[in-house]
Parts: structure tokens; C-alpha cells; sequence
């Protein structure tokens, strides 16, 4: 029996084309199962043997297709756990949500995240969860400089790439604010224009020059850090728990543990 | 904004040139010296959550809520830092023994205008490092009048700055219903401290406080709660009288009450007054005095925790006090949490079957919590569950092993005996939110004679050490 692998590009649409042209493929070749399918986002490190690897080009418009049916078929709430999935950082997860979606759509399961006894769900719901936790860190540990001209900056570096799920986030809270947040690790931008619609860019080069902090700025980072010093209650220090609640690895960019 | 930099531009300046200094705070203070009093002076007021509310967005103004709530940092206490937590005043016309504001203490003392709270807190906000403020109060001049500045504070930032974050104030005993009221419409959360346990404490630590004053605004909180639903089920555009509920707070270690009246007074807040929390906090000595515990003695972080586990058991699982203590067996197990020790105690009950038993007979296994439960109960209808799918739902698999079957198996071949159990999951070393990382706490062992663990946790006051084992 032969295998077949999709090598797709690591996007949600990247993913979402596979997904069209794995069913689109089966169709075609009269191939029986969806088991002998398998989607990939990274070329393989060592090839297997009696396998097929084709590579699928990103299709914006198949991509849309494979929503609308995911979406009318089995619900808002699916499509949000699958695209947490297609955002995190793990090898597998173009396989297991491809599969996740033919479990899903056999008999249109808008409930598919609850089955974890399903091999496939569980992973999905592993991966989604991991992206799930890293997006509540990051709406809890972003933060906001104000530059010059009043523009609110925030980096991040995040493990998996939710910055499209960050932006709703801060757009509802910060309406009438110009904000943009950088993820270092992908090199995209989230822009908000105050009361517009929020959009992500890639690969601009912005000047640091003008990256500049206002005045009032350096005092209220200063005030917070004081705030955060004075807080604690000496007696009950436990940087163990602390490092629980808040791991190094967010620190870097965060205005409480920079020295001024 | 302008009015607090330039208060700090100030500071600066002054920090040059040192008899100036002196001069300047004996006038005013600056807003960076006033942040650290008023901090200092609410850092032992535990309840830190922004939970309860969902807000949107309406699209122009700053703020919204999520009733998961958000903490934004932790402090190195471990403490979550979610809301901009002050003082508005700590210049205190009361003398309570226990706290660092009484009037008889010599601190420094500060007092911020509404709008320097407000601008603090839009700012803080924006920036994202808090969800809001949590605005407590020494009593200034009368309870009346420090309510009042209380409710101009939130009237100024809802109306004028247009913040929609989460607000939680203190509700003043003593103050006019009519003041307590007005505030309950601007505010998110309200609480009234119960300071202690019992009312006989609150007489020998609180010389100013009674226990009817707190219990009064209490009710009428509780009573605004209950017509605000209703108004809003026949008005949409009712105003909302603190959506997210009433907590309360109070001291542990500082009066000898045992868990089991602790337990019993917060069951009752929660069934009489409706409370959404009730959080304990662990006695710091921060004051010398005869009534009071000595300053030297380490706060009870221990019955703290289990008080806070069983808290949980309350709340979300279901138990009842009398189910966890009783009059025999007063204070709660320092080796095991309350749920282990509750099941030990009823092994007739187990081991229960994953695939068949209710939600709630599934909360009381330990190892399982309310999520892994939730997801149980959802993933068994399209298939029945094993062991490793249980592991990967995230079941404490070391814990639960001894109470559950899937499919009619038990994981192991293990005894159900209470001895044999109980030594396993001894075994298992409890995760505790402390350790000796600058804590004065040791290793638990088996071997500790009871009263010296109790002294341990400073919980020896009350003369009952076996009573913990």
C-alpha cells in the first residue's frame, strides 16, 4: 500500500489548501481512505520509502472553500480551535487537523473538540490548547510603550504565532488608541488605526529611530515598577511561585523587570 | 497626565539638590511617594481578581472585561498583580490592633486626589498593566466622608475618563446606604472586609468595628444584587448594581478560631449573603501588641492553602463544611489536602467507574478537577475512555489511580485500605505553593511529631497540635 504525502506551506491558508487538495487528490485517484493521506508543513528530515510527496502551492481560493464548509458544517467555535492548532508550533499539526476535520465532517460533528478519545481530536485539542495558553499569557503580559506621536508599541516573542488572535483582543479594549504589536519571532506587524480595523504586515523595516519614548512614558514605566516592588509582602516572598505564574522566558519584554 | 509629570519632573529636580527635598514633602508629596505609601499601605488586602464581568467593547471608549478575569503580572511573593491596588487614603481615624494603618502607628501618611487615581489608571491601563483599580480606604474623618470620596473617584473616572476596565471598591461599614448604593452602579465589584472569623475577635482587634456595621452594607449589597437581576430582566438598559458580586476577606492566625468555625462562617456568607469569594489571608504581624500573635511568628501560609482548597471544594465541587469537618475533627489535615482526606475518610464510596459515574460523583475523586470532569463527561459518549486517555485530559492520574475503574479495571492491582492509600499518596510529595525558597517551612516527614508541625504553622496558640494529624 502506497502513502501519500501533501507538503504544504505553514499558514492556516497554507494548511487549509492542503486540506483541499488531499480531498481533492483521494477524489481523483479513487484512493479509499483518508488514512493513507497525510499532510505536512516542513519538507520531511528523511524521506520513507513506497511514499508519494507532492507539494501543494497556497490557494487563497480553495483555502476560503475549505472555511466556508468548516464554518456552515461545524460551527464558529470548531474553526476557532482548529485555527489555535494551525498557529502553533508543533510538526504534526497539519496532519492531525486535516484528519480532525474528516472525523469532523463524516456526520457534520459540530461537538469533534469534545471527542478526545479520538487519537486525531486529542491531538489538535493538544496542539490548540498550547496556543490557547500562550494567547492568555500574552493578553496578560503585553505591553504597551507610548512612543512619540502617541502611538502605543509593544513587542512580543511568541512560541506559536498568535498574533492574529492577539489583535482582536486589544482592538476591543483600546479603541480609540493607534497601537501596533511587533512579533520579533515572525517579523509581523499588528497594526490598529484608532476606531479602524486592526491588519497584520510582514517584512516592513520601521525606522528606531523613530521607535522614541515620551517623556511621561519613562515616568509611568518608572511608577509601575514601584508598584510592582511595593506590592509584595516581604515576609511571603516565594519567587518559585512566581516563576510558576510568570516564566523567564516572558520577561525580556516586559516593563516590570527592566531596569530603567 | 500633564498635573502627574510634571509633579514628577519635579521630583527630579529635587532629587539634585537635597534640602529642597525636605522642603517638598513636608508640603506635597509627589504622586511617586504617594503610589508607594498607598500601595504599601493596601498590599495586605488579598483580594487582587478581575473576574466575574464580561464587557465588551462599545467601540470609542477604553476598557472592556472578560469575567475569566486577567492578571497582568505576579509580584515575588507569587501574589497575581491584576488591579492597580490602593489606598485612597491611609491617614486612618481607627485604631484596629492588627493593621499598619492605625492611627496609633507612625507611618508615612498620603492621600491621592480622584484624579490622580484616575490618571493613573487610564494610563496604567493603556499600557496594559492592569485591569483596572481596586480602591480601599482608611477611614478619613468619618466613614461617610471617605465613602463619599470613594464614589467621586469612580463617578469622575466612568463619567468624565469614560472607563469601562473593572473597578472593585470597598464597601465602608457604617456608611450611608444611599452612598453605598450610588457606588454600587458605578462599580464592578464591591466587598466589605469581615477583618475575623468571629465576632468576639472583631471586638478584641477592632475596637472601632462592629460586626453588625459590616454585616449591614453586606445585606444591602447583597439586596442591590438581587433588584439589580431582576430590573435588568424587565430593562435591558438598567444599570447594573455590582455585576460581578460581593467578596469579603478575612484574617487567619491572628484570633484562635479553628477551620471548622472559619469553614462554617464562610458557608454561611455564601448561602446567606450570596457572596461570590470569600478569601482568606494568612496573619502577617505587622504590629507589637499584646493581643496579637507575636510579630516574629511565621504566618500561617499552610492553613491558608488548605483553608483556600477547601474553599474551592465549596464552591465548585459541591461539599459541605460538615462533610470535610466537625466538631471532633476541627482543623484540617496538614499532610493531605481536604479532597484526599475526605475520600480516605469514605472509602465505601470508591472506586468509581469513569465511564458511568455522574459529574458530581466524578468532582469527588481526587486527582480530577472541574475541567478534567467537564471534559470526561463530554469525550465518554462518542467512545469509552482508558487510562491513557484519561492521563492525556489531564487526570492526576497518581492521585486518582486509588479511587477510580475504567471499564470496570483498576489502573493497578492495588488494595482499597485506608492505611495502604493514605502511605502511596504521602508518597506522591504535595505540590504547596511554598517551599523553603526564603521561606522558613521544611520538608514535611511523616515522622514530625503533630504539635511540632502545628507550631511549625503557627497554629500552635490553640493547644489542640494532635488535632492537625
Amino acid at each position: 500500500m502506497c502513502e501519500y504525502v501533501l507538503l504544504c506551506e505553514d499558514s492556516m491558508e497554507g494548511i487549509l489548501s492542503g486540506v483541499y487538495e488531499a480531498y481533492r487528490f483521494k477524489k481523483e485517484q479513487g484512493i479509499e481512505s483518508h488514512e493513507v493521506i497525510h499532510l505536512a508543513v516542513n519538507n520531511p528530515d528523511t524521506y520513507r520509502l513506497f511514499t508519494d510527496y507532492r507539494t501543494v502551492e497556497t490557494n487563497y481560493e480553495n483555502a476560503d472553500k475549505v472555511i466556508n464548509t468548516i464554518r456552515s458544517r461545524l460551527g464558529n467555535e470548531v474553526y476557532y480551535r482548529l485555527c489555535l492548532a494551525m498557529v502553533s508550533c508543533f510538526m504534526e499539526k497539519a496532519d492531525a487537523v486535516y484528519h480532525t476535520i474528516v472525523l469532523a465532517l463524516r456526520n457534520n460533528d459540530s461537538l469533534i473538540m469534545d471527542r478526545l478519545g479520538e487519537d486525531w481530536v486529542q491531538q489538535t485539542f493538544k496542539y490548540a490548547r498550547a496556543s490557547s495558553n500562550e494567547l492568555g499569557h500574552m493578553i496578560e503580559f503585553t505591553r504597551f510603550a507610548e512612543l512619540e506621536g502617541g502611538i502605543l508599541y509593544a513587542k512580543i516573542n511568541v512560541k506559536h504565532h498568535i498574533l492574529p488572535f492577539l489583535m482582536p483582543h486589544f482592538a476591543d479594549r483600546l479603541p480609540s488608541e493607534n497601537f501596533m504589536i511587533y512579533d520579533e519571532n515572525t517579523d509581523v506587524y499588528g497594526i490598529h488605526e484608532k476606531q479602524k480595523q486592526w491588519y497584520l504586515v510582514q517584512g516592513i523595516e520601521i525606522d528606531s529611530e523613530r521607535l522614541n519614548l515620551t517623556a511621561a512614558e519613562k515616568d509611568y514605566q518608572e511608577l509601575f515598577r514601584r508598584f510592582c516592588k511595593t506590592i509584595a509582602i516581604e515576609s511571603r516572598t516565594n519567587k518559585r511561585l512566581q516563576t510558576g505564574f510568570l516564566p523567564l522566558r516572558f520577561r525580556p519584554n516586559m516593563t516590570e523587570f527592566q531596569s530603567p | 497626565m500633564g498635573q502627574i509629570s510634571s509633579d514628577l519632573a519635579s521630583e527630579n529636580v529635587v532629587c539634585e539638590n537635597e534640602i529642597k527635598l525636605e522642603l517638598y514633602s513636608t508640603t506635597r508629596k509627589s504622586i511617586m511617594e504617594k503610589l508607594e505609601i498607598l500601595t504599601d499601605a493596601a498590599k495586605y488586602d488579598v483580594a487582587c481578581t478581575s473576574s466575574g464581568v464580561n464587557r465588551k467593547g462599545n467601540g470609542r471608549d477604553m476598557g472592556n472585561c472578560l469575567a475569566a478575569g486577567i492578571c497582568h503580572s505576579f509580584s515575588s511573593d507569587g501574589r497575581c498583580i491584576s488591579l492597580l491596588k490602593i489606598l485612597m487614603s491611609n491617614e486612618c481615624v481607627y485604631d484596629c490592633k492588627y493593621c499598619i494603618n492605625r492611627r496609633s502607628n507612625d507611618v508615612p501618611r498620603a492621600t491621592f486626589t480622584p484624579e490622580e487615581i484616575c490618571e493613573l489608571t487610564m494610563n496604567f491601563y493603556k499600557r496594559n498593566y492592569i485591569e483596572g483599580f481596586f480602591l480601599s480606604s482608611g477611614i478619613v474623618n468619618n466613614p461617610n466622608d471617605t465613602m463619599e470620596r470613594i464614589y467621586q473617584t469612580l463617578y469622575l473616572l466612568r463619567n468624565v475618563y469614560r472607563f469601562r476596565g473593572y473597578v472593585h471598591v470597598k464597601g465602608i461599614p457604617g456608611a450611608d446606604p444611599v452612598l453605598i448604593q450610588q457606588t454600587g452602579y458605578l462599580a464592578d465589584r464591591m466587598s466589605v472586609n469581615l477583618e475575623l472569623p468571629t465576632a468576639e475577635g472583631l471586638e478584641k482587634l477592632a475596637p472601632n468595628k462592629h460586626r453588625k456595621s459590616i454585616l449591614k452594607p453586606m445585606r444591602q449589597i447583597q439586596n442591590g444584587i438581587a433588584q439589580g437581576k431582576q430590573e435588568l430582566a424587565l430593562y435591558k438598559s438598567a444599570p447594573s448594581f455590582v455585576p460581578a458580586g460581593q467578596s469579603t476577606q478575612m484574617i487567619i492566625g491572628a484570633t484562635p478560631e479553628s477551620d471548622y468555625q472559619i469553614m462554617s462562617v464562610a458557608e454561611s456568607l455564601y448561602d446567606k449573603f450570596a457572596l461570590k469569594r470569600v478569601f482568606y489571608s494568612a496573619y502577617v504581624g505587622v504590629n507589637e501588641d499584646k493581643a496579637l500573635p507575636a510579630v516574629t511568628t511565621a504566618s500561617p501560609l499552610l492553613r491558608e492553602h488548605r483553608l483556600y482548597q477547601a474553599d474551592w471544594l465549596l464552591r465548585y465541587y459541591s461539599f459541605r463544611v460538615n462533610e470535610l469537618l466537625n466538631e471532633k475533627h476541627q482543623n484540617f489535615n496538614i499532610l493531605l489536602d481536604p479532597k484526599c482526606d475526605w475520600a480516605l475518610r469514605h472509602l465505601e464510596q470508591f472506586p468509581v467507574e469513569i465511564n458511568k459515574a455522574d459529574y458530581t460523583t466524578l468532582l469527588r475523586v481526587p486527582g480530577i478537577g472541574v475541567k478534567s470532569a467537564q471534559r470526561i463527561c463530554k469525550a465518554r459518549k462518542s467512545s469509552a475512555l482508558g487510562f491513557d486517555n484519561l492521563k492525556k485530559i489531564g487526570v492526576v492520574l497518581k492521585r486518582a489511580l486509588y479511587f477510580i475503574t475504567c471499564n470496570g479495571k483498576m489502573m493497578y492491582h492495588t488494595k482499597i485500605d485506608e492505611d495502604y492509600i493514605t502511605r502511596n499518596l504521602l508518597s506522591e510529595h504535595e505540590k504547596l505553593p511554598f517551599d523553603k525558597d526564603g521561606m522558613t517551612y521544611k520538608q514535611l516527614s511523616l515522622f514530625d511529631d503533630g504539635m511540632e508541625n502545628a507550631a511549625m504553622f503557627g497554629m500552635a496558640h490553640e493547644g489542640k497540635g494532635t488535632a492537625y494529624v
